[in-house]
C-alpha cells in the first residue's frame, strides 16, 4: 500500500512537472539507471494504469498500458535513450487479446535489467545470440506473466530457448523447442554452459541442375523436362501431382528410397531443376502414385491450347493452371485445366485417356 | 419519361442531401455527391438500374456493382471518384453465379433511399456508443444479418466505423432499422 501511494504520489509529481517542462526526456542510459526509465514512463502516462507488456534494452523500450478509470483504453508507449517521449498511442480494444498485467506501481525495471544480464550471460555460455531485451507479458496462451528472455541462435534457425522470470525477478524456468514440442531446460545446466545450442541437422539438399539456356513455355509441352528430372532423381517417377503453367513445372513424387515422403521438384523457365520442399506424406490423403504413361502427356499441349473454346462463355479466355492427379478418391489420375478470362473462371477435365469430361463456367 | 422522372427524384433527393438549411446528423463525413454520380450513370446505362452492391469508402469513393440489362449474366462495376465516373469495369466472380441468382440479388435503385444515409450513420455511431466514429466503409448488399433475429436475404446497409481505440459494424435494413451491431 506504501508503494501505492509513493507512485501516486510520484505520478502527480512528476506529471505536473512535465506539464510545466513540456516534454518527458527518456534517460540515456536506461539499464544502468531503471528507475529514471520507470520515473520517465510515469510522467509520460500522467494517471494510474496497469502494465500488459513492457519491453526493456539499452537502446528502446515500450510499454502496453491499460487505463485504471477507464478500463477498455489502452495505449502504447515508446522510449528511445535520450529522447523526449511522445504521447501514448491509442490502441484498438480488438488488439489486446491478453489483458493479464500488474499495476505499474508494481513493475520493477531493476529486476528486468537484471534478468537481462543474466539472460545474456546464459546466451554467452551456451552459444546463443546476445538478446536485446526482456520482456513483461504473459506467454501466447495468456499464461505465465513474468519477464521473457528468447534466445535464438544464429548458427540454427531452429534453436529456441525461452527463459521466464517473476515479474519481481525470482524463479526463473527455462525451456527449448525441440522437434515434438518444449522440453525444460535445467537453469543451473544453463548457467554452468552445460545447455549448448542444439547443432544443426545436416542439410542433404541436391545441387540444382543449372538452367539450359533455352526459355519454355510449358504449356507447349512437359515431357523432355520429366526426363530431365527423371535423370537427375535416378528413377521412374512416381507421381502424386503435375502443376504446369507458362513459367513453371512443379512435381510432387515419393522419392524412390522415401516410401513416407513427398518430394517437390521445380522447373523454371530456363530449364533449372531443384528441390522445393520435402514433406512427410498425410496419411489418409491419396498416396498411390501414378507413372507418366497413366496420363497423355502428349496431347496436353493440345488439351491446353482448346480449352477456352471448350467453355462458349469464356471462349476468349485463357489457361490459368493445369494440374494432374487422381481424382476423387484415390481414382485414376485427370487432367484438370482452369480456364480464366476477365468475367470469371472456368473447368476443363480430361480423364487418363484423353477423354473430355467436363468443361463449364465455374 | 420513366428515365426522366426518375432522375428528377433522384436529383431532387440528393441535392436536399448535400445542401440541407439545417446541417445533417454525421454531416462531418464527406458524403460523395451521389446525384452527380446517378446523373452519369443513368445517362450512360439508362434505366432500370439494378443494384447488385454498392460501396462508399472512407473518402467518399463509391463502387457500384450494376447488373447488365442487355447481359442479364453479367453486371459490371461503376466506379465515381469525385465527380469522374469510370468506365464499365468487368466482375469477376470466383464461382459465378446463374442469372437466376444475379435476378435475385439485385436491388432496384428505386427502392433506395439514399436520403436516409446521414442520419443512419446517426444512428449507427449511438448504437455503438461511438460518437466520434469515423466512416471506414459503408455497404450495401443483398444478404443475411449478423444480428441474433435472422434476416435473410434482404437488402443491407452495413456501416463499418472506426476510432483509435475501437472498430464497429452496424447492420441496418432500407428504411433505417438498426438489424444488427457489433463492437470490439
Amino acid at each position: 500500500m506504501r508503494t501505492r501511494i509513493e507512485v501516486a504520489s510520484l505520478f502527480a509529481l512528476v506529471a505536473s512537472a512535465a506539464a510545466l517542462a513540456g516534454e518527458v526526456v527518456a534517460p540515456a542510459r536506461p539499464l544502468e539507471d531503471p528507475a529514471a526509465v520507470k520515473a520517465a514512463f510515469a510522467a509520460r502516462i500522467g494517471q494510474p494504469v496497469h502494465v500488459l507488456s513492457f519491453s526493456l534494452g539499452e537502446h528502446y523500450a515500450n510499454a502496453i498500458v491499460q487505463n485504471d478509470a477507464a478500463p477498455d483504453e489502452f495505449d502504447r508507449y515508446e522510449m528511445t535513450p535520450g529522447q523526449p517521449m511522445k504521447d501514448g498511442q491509442p490502441q484498438k480494444n480488438a488488439s489486446v487479446d491478453c489483458r493479464k498485467s500488474i499495476a505499474f506501481a508494481d513493475l520493477d525495471l531493476a529486476a528486468a535489467a537484471r534478468v537481462l544480464a543474466e539472460a545474456r550471460a546464459i546466451a554467452a555460455a551456451n552459444g546463443y545470440a546476445r538478446p536485446e531485451n526482456v520482456e513483461l507479458g504473459a506467454d501466447v496462451f495468456c499464461n505465465d506473466f513474468g519477464w521473457r528472455a528468447r534466445l535464438t541462435s544464429e548458427a540454427n534457425s531452429d534453436a529456441f530457448l525461452e527463459i521466464v522470470w517473476a515479474p519481481n525477478g525470482t524463479s526463473p524456468k527455462a525451456r527449448q523447442m525441440k522437434d515434438d514440442g518444449w522440453a525444460k531446460v535445467d537453469m543451473k545446466a544453463l548457467a554452468a554452459g552445460a545447455a549448448k545450442v542444439p547443432s544443426a541437422p545436416p542439410r542433404n539438399e541436391p545441387t540444382p541442375t543449372r538452367g539450359d539456356g533455352r526459355t519454355r513455355d510449358f504449356t507447349q509441352g512437359i515431357e523432355a523436362d520429366l526426363r530431365r528430372l527423371e535423370a537427375k532423381i535416378g528413377a521412374p517417377l512416381a507421381f502424386k501431382h503435375i502443376s504446369v503453367d507458362k513459367d513453371q513445372l512443379s512435381v510432387d513424387v515419393f522419392p524412390p528410397d522415401k516410401r513416407k515422403k513427398i518430394a517437390t521438384w521445380i522447373v523454371g523457365s530456363d530449364g533449372e531443376i531443384r528441390l522445393w520442399r520435402e514433406d512427410d506424406t498425410i496419411p489418409f490423403d491419396c498416396n498411390k502414385p501414378f507413372a507418366a504413361s497413366d496420363v497423355p502427356l502428349t496431347q496436353l499441349p493440345a488439351m491446353i491450347a482448346g480449352a477456352p473454346a471448350l467453355i462458349p462463355p469464356m471462349a476468349h479466355g485463357w489457361v490459368r493452371n493445369v494440374h494432374i492427379y487422381r481424382s476423387g478418391l484415390c481414382g485414376a489420375p485427370h487432367v484438370f485445366i482452369e480456364v480464366e478470362d476477365h468475367r470469371g473462371y472456368g473447368d476443363v477435365e480430361y480423364d487418363g485417356h484423353g477423354r473430355l469430361l467436363k468443361a463449364a463456367v465455374k | 419519361m420513366r428515365a426522366r422522372n426518375l432522375l428528377l427524384a433522384v436529383l431532387f433527393a440528393f441535392s436536399s442531401l448535400a445542401g440541407a438549411a439545417e446541417p445533417p446528423p454525421a454531416s462531418d463525413f464527406a458524403w460523395p455527391d451521389l446525384a452527380n454520380f446517378l446523373e452519369q450513370l443513368i445517362a450512360k446505362v439508362g434505366t432500370p438500374v439494378k443494384v447488385y452492391k454498392l460501396k462508399i469508402d472512407s473518402d467518399g469513393k463509391v463502387d457500384l456493382w450494376i447488373q447488365d440489362q442487355d447481359r442479364p449474366d453479367l453486371v459490371d462495376s461503376y466506379e465515381y471518384d469525385h465527380g469522374v465516373m469510370s468506365a464499365p469495369i468487368p466482375v469477376k466472380f470466383k464461382h459465378y453465379p446463374t442469372v437466376a441468382a444475379v435476378d435475385h440479388h439485385v436491388i432496384e435503385l428505386t427502392t433506395i433511399d439514399f436520403q436516409r444515409l446521414p442520419s443512419m450513420l446517426a444512428t449507427a455511431r449511438a448504437k455503438l456508443g461511438l460518437p466520434d466514429a469515423r466512416v471506414s466503409l459503408i455497404e450495401l448488399e443483398r444478404g443475411d444479418s449478423h444480428g441474433f433475429l435472422t434476416y435473410s436475404g434482404i437488402p443491407i446497409w452495413t456501416f463499418f466505423l472506426s476510432t483509435p481505440r475501437h472498430d464497429g459494424r452496424v447492420e441496418l435494413n432500407l428504411d433505417g432499422k438498426v438489424l444488427d451491431a457489433d463492437k470490439d
